[in-house]
C-alpha cells in the first residue's frame, strides 16, 4: 500500500507541489513569527540582563498610576538629597541618582530624530559616574564633563550623520539647547536600546534639562561584596520615606524584559493571526484537490477495492497521502520559517528598531507547534474526501468514471451552515459589544466561525451565484462565454470550495479597507467640526513630550497671528479613573475654541480650575463650582473646582478634561506643548500667516505647520501606512487562493479532456477554449471576492460599530476601492487561468477523443 | 506503390470532397517504429456515403483522423476540397472543421453542460453565425430529436446522443462528414436507426460521408468501402452488401 502511495505522490509531483504551497506558507509564517519572538526574546533578555548586572537594587517612588495609552507607569520624581542619605544604609557600596525622560536628538541636516509620536521613545538622562551603575559604554570620544557635552547612542550617531566633535540641537524642557558630542555610546551588543533615540549629559545638567532641578527619576544602588541584592532592598526599605520603593537589580531586569515582550506581543499576534488565515486558505485547496484527484480516481480505488483492499485501507492510503504531503509541507515551510524570520528581523531593524546582533533562535517548541498545525491542517482538510474514497465500490473499477459529486448540498447542511454562521455572529457580537473577558479570542472564534460558516453554505449560493455572475457572459462572449458559465455552474462543490479560499483573503482586506476609511473618515469629520483657529503646529512628541511652550509665545506677538495657545497633555487621577488632560493659555484658548460652554466660561480657568465636558460631568454629578479631588504624578492628592461645563467634546482642547496653563503648570513638573493653535489677524491671508508662523516654528525642530487640509493629511497617515502593511500580508493570502484556482482548474481540464477534445474537433480555435477557461476562473474568483466582500462588509460594520467609543463614529464603506478589488480580483482569476488554459489548449485533439 | 484501383468509377464525373495522395504516416522510431499507414491515394467522391474498413491495427482510423485533419501526416498529402491541410496551421485546420467538416465519433460526441439544440448549433456558435434556421429545421425532423432538443446529453439514449451527433455534424452543411465508428457503442437497434439517418442525409440532402467502421452490417450502409490493410488500401467494393463485406473481411484473418 505504501508503495502506490509514495508511486501516486511521485507521479502527481506538480500538483502537490501547489497543494503543499499554502501549508508551506502557513507553516512558514507561523515558525517564522515564533523564531523571531524567541530571537528576539533571547537576545533582548541577554541584553538587559547584562546591561544591568552591576545594579543590586532601585529605589524610585511608587506608581501613581499607570499613564493613558501606554505612557506606562507615572512615577514622581525623588528628591537628591536621598543619595547622600541612603548611601549611609548598610550593605551600599555605591549609589547615584539617575534621570531619564523626553529629550529629541536633531540631525546634522536640521531634522528631529526617530518619531516619538509613533515609534520607538527618544530619551534624555544623565552620565552614571560608578561604573557598575551605568548601562552604557562608549564606543568612541569620552564621557560628557561639562555643561553642553553630551554623548549620543551610536544608531542615532549613524542616523543623523552626526560624529564625536559635532555641535548639535536637543529638544528638551524649555528652549533648544545647543550642544557638543564629546562620545558615541552602545547599549550592550547594540546600538540603541530597541531603536530609542538616548542623549546623556552630565548629572546637573539632565537634571535641569530632562527632570527638575534636585530631582532624580530613581536612584541605583551597588551592593558591598556578600550582601544579597534581597538583603540590600530590605535594609532600604526600612529607610525610605512614604511614596518610594526599592526593588532588586534582578527585578528591574525582569520589568525591562516583560514590557520588551508586551512591546513585541501586538506584533507576534498580528503575524500569528496571518499564519492562522495561510493554513485556513491552505485547508481549503487540500480539501479542494484531494476531492477532485479522488473523484479522478475513482476507477483506480474501485479496482484496489475490487483487487481485495478493505474501505479501511482505502482511507488509509488517502489519509497516508495526506501525512506524508503534510510532512513535506511542514519539514520545508519549517525550513522557510527560518527564512522569514531573518527577513522579518531584518525588515524590523530597516524600520529603526535597532536590534542587537546575535543567531536565530530555533526552540523544538516553535518545530513542534508549526508543524504540529501545518500537519493537522492538512489530515483535517483530506478526512472528508479519504471517506468519499473510502465508500468507492468495487464495481467502479468496470464502470465509465462518471467526475465527481455534484451537490448542492443538502438540506441538513444548509442547517448546519446556518447554525454555525449563526454561532459565529453570536460569538462575534458578544466579543464586541460585551465586557467578556479575552475579547481577542471570542472576537476571533466568531470571525473564524463565519467564515467557515459561509464555506459550509458556499456549495448552496455556489449555483445561483454563478449563474447571476455569469449571466453577462453568453451576451459578451457568445457560446465561449456560455460553456464558462455553464461549466462554473457544473461543479457547485467545486466552485465553492475554490472561492471560499479566496473569500477569506478579500474579506480580510475588506474588512481592513472599510475600518481604515471609517476610521480616517471619523477622524476627518472631527477635524472638520473641531479644527480650531487656522493652523495647528504639531509637535512630533507625542503623549510622552513636545515642543518649548515659548513657540506658543512667540507665535502670539506675530503681527499676522491674532492669537495662539499650546495644548500640553498629561494624565491625572480623577473620578477614580486614569484620564488624559489638557492644558491652554484660557485668554488664547477663548478666542480660538468654541466649546459651547453649558455652564462658566474658559477664562474662568484659574490655578484650581478645570473644564469638564458635559457627560462626564453629569455621570460624575458634578456641577460648576463642584470641588473634585484629583491625583497628579508630580504633586498627589490635590482638589481643583469645576469652572466651566463645556457642550462640545469635539470642539473643545480636549474630549473630556482640560485646564488652564496656570493649574497644570501647578501640578506637572515638566511642560511641554503637543500642539500649537493659532488664528490669524483679521485681513491677513492663511498663506502669509502659514509663512510667519513657518519661518518661527523652524527653530523648534521636529515641529510640524499644517494648515487643516495638511493636517487631515498627516492624521490619515499612519492609518494609511498600516494599511498599506496589512494588504501586503494579505495578498500573499489572496495569491494561495488564486493558486487554488489554478490548481481546480487544471484538475478539472483533465477531468474534461474528452470533451474538450470534441469542442476542439467541431471547431473551437485554441483561443476560445483559453477564453473559455479563462472566463470559468474570473466567475470562481469573482464569487470568492464578492462572498468576501459580504463578509468584510459585515466584519468591518460590526467593529465600526464597536469602536463608537473611540471616536470611531463614522460607517464608511469605500466604494470605489470594494469596486478595485473587484476588478483585480476578476483579472486575478483570470491570470490564475493562464498556466492551466494553455495546458488545454495544446491538448492533443486525438488522444483526447480516441477511447481507451 | 501502384495503386491498384482506380478511385472514381470510369465515366461519371465526379466532384472529390476529399483525398489524400501517397499519405504516410509513421508512429514511434527506430525498434518501435509503426507505419499506420503506408502510401495511401485515395479519393472521396462528393454526395456519396463511403466507408473505410479494416482489421484492428489496419490504419483505418489513422487515415479518417488525417485526412479529416485531426492528425498530420509524416508525408504525401490530405486535401478537403482544394485546401491542402499539410500548409494550414492550427488555427487555419480548426476554422476548416467548424466551417467545413462534420464529426461523428464512437462516443462522448456531446458537450455533456450544453443542450441537444445547443449542440446541434455549437459549430455554428463558435463561429458567431447564425446558420440555416430552415436547413437545420429539417435535419432535426430528419434526424427525429424534435423532442429532446431542450434536453441534456446525461437525460438522452445513446441512439438519441449520437443522432444529435450526427445532426450537429450536419448543421453548417459541411463539405465532408467523418463518423469513427458511429455504432460502435449503440445497440443493434439503435444502431441501425443511426445508421438509415446517415443514409437518407445523403440520400435526401445530398451530404458526403466518411464513415470508419469494423461492423459489416453498417458498412453495408455504404455506397463504397475502401478496405485498409497494414496501412494500405487492399480492396475496394462497391454497392456493397453485409455478406459480401463478412465475406471480404474473413478473408484478412487468411
Amino acid at each position: 500500500m505504501i508503495k502506490v502511495i509514495v508511486r501516486g505522490l511521485l507521479a502527481r509531483k506538480f500538483r502537490l507541489f501547489a497543494t503543499a504551497l499554502a501549508v508551506v506558507l502557513g507553516v512558514a509564517f507561523m515558525a517564522g513569527t515564533l523564531v523571531l519572538t524567541d530571537t528576539l526574546g533571547q537576545t533582548f533578555n541577554d541584553l538587559s540582563a547584562g546591561v544591568y548586572k552591576g545594579t543590586d537594587a532601585v529605589v524610585r517612588a511608587t506608581a501613581a498610576f499607570n499613564g493613558v495609552q501606554n505612557t506606562g507607569e507615572q512615577r514622581p520624581f525623588v528628591a537628591a538629597s536621598l543619595v547622600r542619605r541612603l548611601s549611609r544604609i548598610p550593605g551600599v557600596a555605591a549609589d547615584e541618582g539617575s534621570v531619564f525622560g523626553y529629550t529629541r536628538l536633531i540631525g546634522k541636516n536640521g531634522q528631529a530624530l526617530g518619531n516619538p509620536a509613533a515609534g520607538a521613545p527618544t530619551l534624555g538622562g544623565n552620565w552614571n559616574q560608578v561604573a557598575a551603575l551605568n548601562p552604557w559604554h562608549l564606543v568612541a570620544g569620552h564621557a560628557p564633563q561639562a555643561a553642553g557635552q553630551v554623548v549620543i547612542d551610536k544608531k542615532s550617531a549613524t542616523d543623523g550623520h552626526l560624529r564625536v566633535g559635532d555641535t548639535t540641537t536637543v529638544l528638551v524642557k524649555g528652549p533648544p539647547q545647543r550642544v557638543k558630542i564629546v562620545g558615541i555610546i552602545g547599549f550592550g551588543t547594540a546600538d540603541s536600546p530597541g531603536g530609542a533615540s538616548v542623549v546623556l549629559f552630565t548629572t546637573p545638567v539632565a537634571q535641569r534639562l530632562v527632570a527638575a532641578p534636585g530631582k532624580f527619576t530613581s536612584i541605583l544602588f551597588v551592593a558591598k561584596p556578600g550582601m544579597s541584592q534581597q538583603q540590600l532592598v530590605s535594609n532600604l526599605r526600612q529607610a525610605l520615606p512614604h511614596g518610594l520603593e526599592a526593588i532588586t537589580g534582578a527585578a528591574l531586569t525582569k520589568e525591562l524584559q516583560d514590557a520588551f515582550a508586551r512591546a513585541m506581543s501586538f506584533f507576534n499576534t498580528f503575524m500569528l493571526i496571518f499564519a492562522v488565515v495561510a493554513l485556513l486558505v491552505g485547508a481549503f485547496m487540500i480539501f479542494n484537490t484531494f476531492s477532485i484527484t479522488i473523484a479522478q480516481r475513482t476507477r483506480e480505488n474501485g479496482l484496489l477495492r475490487a483487487l481485495g483492499a478493505s474501505r479501511r485501507q482505502v482511507l488509509g492510503s488517502v489519509l497516508l497521502e495526506a501525512v506524508a504531503v503534510g510532512i513535506i509541507a511542514s519539514l520545508i515551510g519549517l525550513a522557510a520559517g527560518v527564512a522569514v524570520a531573518a527577513g522579518l528581523k531584518a525588515m524590523l531593524s530597516g524600520l529603526g528598531f535597532g536590534l542587537p546582533g546575535g543567531g536565530i533562535v530555533f526552540t523544538a517548541g516553535t518545530a513542534i507547534v508549526s508543524g504540529l498545525a501545518g500537519l493537522t491542517v492538512t489530515l483535517v482538510a483530506a478526512v472528508s474526501p479519504a471517506r468519499k474514497a473510502a465508500k468507492v465500490p468495487p464495481v467502479a473499477a468496470m464502470q465509465e468514471v462518471t467526475a465527481g459529486s455534484t451537490g448542492y448540498g443538502s438540506k441538513e447542511r444548509v442547517m448546519v451552515g446556518t447554525a454555525i454562521l449563526a454561532l459565529g455572529v453570536a460569538a462575534l457580537f458578544t466579543g464586541l459589544f460585551t465586557s467578556v473577558a479575552s475579547k481577542v479570542l471570542v472576537v476571533g472564534a466568531g470571525a473564524l466561525l463565519v467564515f467557515f460558516g459561509v464555506s459550509v453554505l458556499g456549495r448552496t449560493v455556489s449555483l445561483p451565484l454563478s449563474r447571476a455572475i455569469g449571466a453577462p457572459l453568453p451576451w459578451l462572449r457568445g457560446v465561449t462565454g456560455k460553456l464558462a458559465r455553464l461549466n462554473a455552474m457544473r461543479n457547485p462543490k467545486r466552485t465553492a470550495a475554490s472561492a471560499s479560499a479566496l473569500m477569506i483573503g478579500v474579506g480580510l482586506v475588506g474588512f481592513i479597507t472599510i475600518l481604515a476609511s471609517s476610521t480616517t473618515a471619523s477622524v476627518n469629520r472631527t477635524i472638520d467640526s473641531t479644527f480650531a483657529g487656522d493652523i495647528v503646529i504639531d509637535s512630533g512628541g507625542g503623549l510622552m513630550g513636545g515642543v518649548d511652550p515659548n513657540l506658543a509665545r512667540q507665535l502670539g506677538k506675530l503681527p499676522q497671528v491674532s492669537v495662539a495657545t499650546g495644548v500640553a497633555v498629561g494624565s491625572m487621577q480623577i473620578l477614580g479613573k486614569v484620564e488624559q488632560v489638557s492644558a491652554v493659555d484660557p485668554a488664547a484658548a477663548s478666542k480660538i475654541f468654541d466649546v459651547s460652554p453649558v455652564q462658566g466660561s474658559i477664562a474662568g480657568l484659574g490655578r484650581d480650575g478645570i473644564a469638564v465636558y458635559k457627560d462626564v460631568a453629569a455621570a460624575g454629578h458634578l456641577t460648576l463650582g463642584s470641588i473634585v479631588p484629583v491625583l497628579f504624578r508630580d504633586t498627589g492628592r490635590q482638589t481643583l473646582r469645576v469652572a466651566l461645563i463645556y457642550g462640545d467634546a469635539t470642539a473643545a482642547p480636549a474630549p473630556r478634561f482640560f485646564m488652564g496653563n496656570q493649574a497644570f503648570d501647578a501640578n506637572f513638573s515638566v511642560r511641554y506643548d503637543s500642539q500649537v493653535f493659532v488664528e490669524k489677524a483679521p485681513g491677513v491671508s492663511t498663506a502669509a500667516t502659514l509663512t510667519a508662523v513657518r519661518a518661527v516654528a523652524t527653530r523648534y525642530s521636529g515641529t510640524t505647520v499644517m494648515d487643516q487640509a495638511a493636517y487631515k493629511a498627516e492624521r490619515a497617515k499612519p492609518i494609511q501606512q498600516l494599511l498599506m502593511l496589512v494588504y501586503a500580508m494579505l495578498a500573499l493570502a489572496i495569491l494561495i487562493a488564486l493558486l487554488g484556482i489554478g490548481n481546480t482548474l487544471a484538475l478539472s481540464i483533465v477531468e474534461r479532456t474528452r470533451e474538450l477534445g470534441v469542442m476542439r474537433a467541431v471547431g473551437m480555435t485554441r483561443h476560445q477554449l483559453r477564453a473559455m477557461i479563462r472566463w470559468e476562473s474570473v466567475i470562481i474568483a469573482l464569487q470568492g471576492t464578492l462572498l468576501g466582500l459580504i463578509v468584510g462588509v459585515f466584519f468591518g460594520w460590526a467593529l465600526v460599530l464597536a469602536m463608537k467609543d473611540q471616536g470611531v463614529n463614522v460607517f464608511s464603506l469605500p466604494v470605489l476601492t470594494l469596486v478595485i478589488v473587484v476588478v483585480l480580483a476578476g483579472l486575478a482569476g483570470a491570470a490564475a487561468a493562464i498556466w492551466p488554459s494553455r495546458r488545454a489548449a495544446k491538448l492533443n485533439i486525438l488522444h483526447a477523443i480516441v477511447s481507451e | 506503390m501502384a495503386t491498384i484501383f482506380t478511385p472514381v468509377p470510369s465515366g461519371v464525373v465526379q466532384k472529390t470532397a476529399a483525398r489524400t495522395v501517397d499519405a504516410v504516416k509513421v508512429y514511434g522510431r527506430g525498434q518501435v517504429e509503426v507505419r499506420a499507414l503506408d502510401g495511401v491515394t485515395v479519393e472521396f467522391a462528393a454526395g456519396r456515403y463511403s466507408a473505410i474498413m479494416g482489421p484492428s491495427g489496419s490504419g483505418k482510423s489513422t487515415l479518417l483522423h488525417c485526412v479529416a485533419g485531426l492528425d498530420n501526416l509524416t508525408s504525401g498529402k490530405a486535401f478537403i476540397g482544394d485546401a491542402d491541410l499539410s500548409t494550414l496551421n492550427d488555427h487555419q485546420l480548426t476554422i476548416l472543421r467548424r466551417d467545413h467538416v462534420g464529426f461523428v465519433f464512437q462516443s462522448f460526441n456531446l458537450v455533456p453542460t450544453l443542450t441537444a439544440a445547443e449542440n446541434i448549433t455549437l459549430p455554428l456558435l463558435l463561429a458567431g453565425r447564425e446558420g440555416d434556421q430552415a436547413w437545420i429545421s429539417k435535419i432535426i425532423e430528419t434526424m427525429d430529436i424534435g423532442a429532446r432538443l431542450q434536453h441534456r446529453p446525461d437525460e438522452m439514449s445513446g441512439g438519441q446522443q449520437q443522432r444529435v451527433a450526427v445532426a450537429r455534424a450536419l448543421a453548417s452543411r459541411p463539405e465532408i462528414i467523418f463518423a469513427d465508428e458511429p455504432t460502435g457503442n449503440l445497440d443493434s437497434h439503435a444502431g441501425a436507426e443511426v445508421l438509415g439517418f446517415m443514409r437518407r442525409a445523403v440520400d435526401e440532402m445530398g451530404q458526403t460521408i466518411v464513415m470508419v467502421t469494423h461492423d459489416p452490417t453498417a458498412a453495408s450502409y455504404a455506397d463504397r468501402i475502401v478496405f485498409l490493410g497494414d496501412g494500405r488500401i487492399v480492396d475496394e467494393m462497391h454497392q456493397p452488401t453485409a455478406d459480401r463485406v463478412l465475406e471480404r473481411m474473413k478473408r484478412f484473418g487468411e
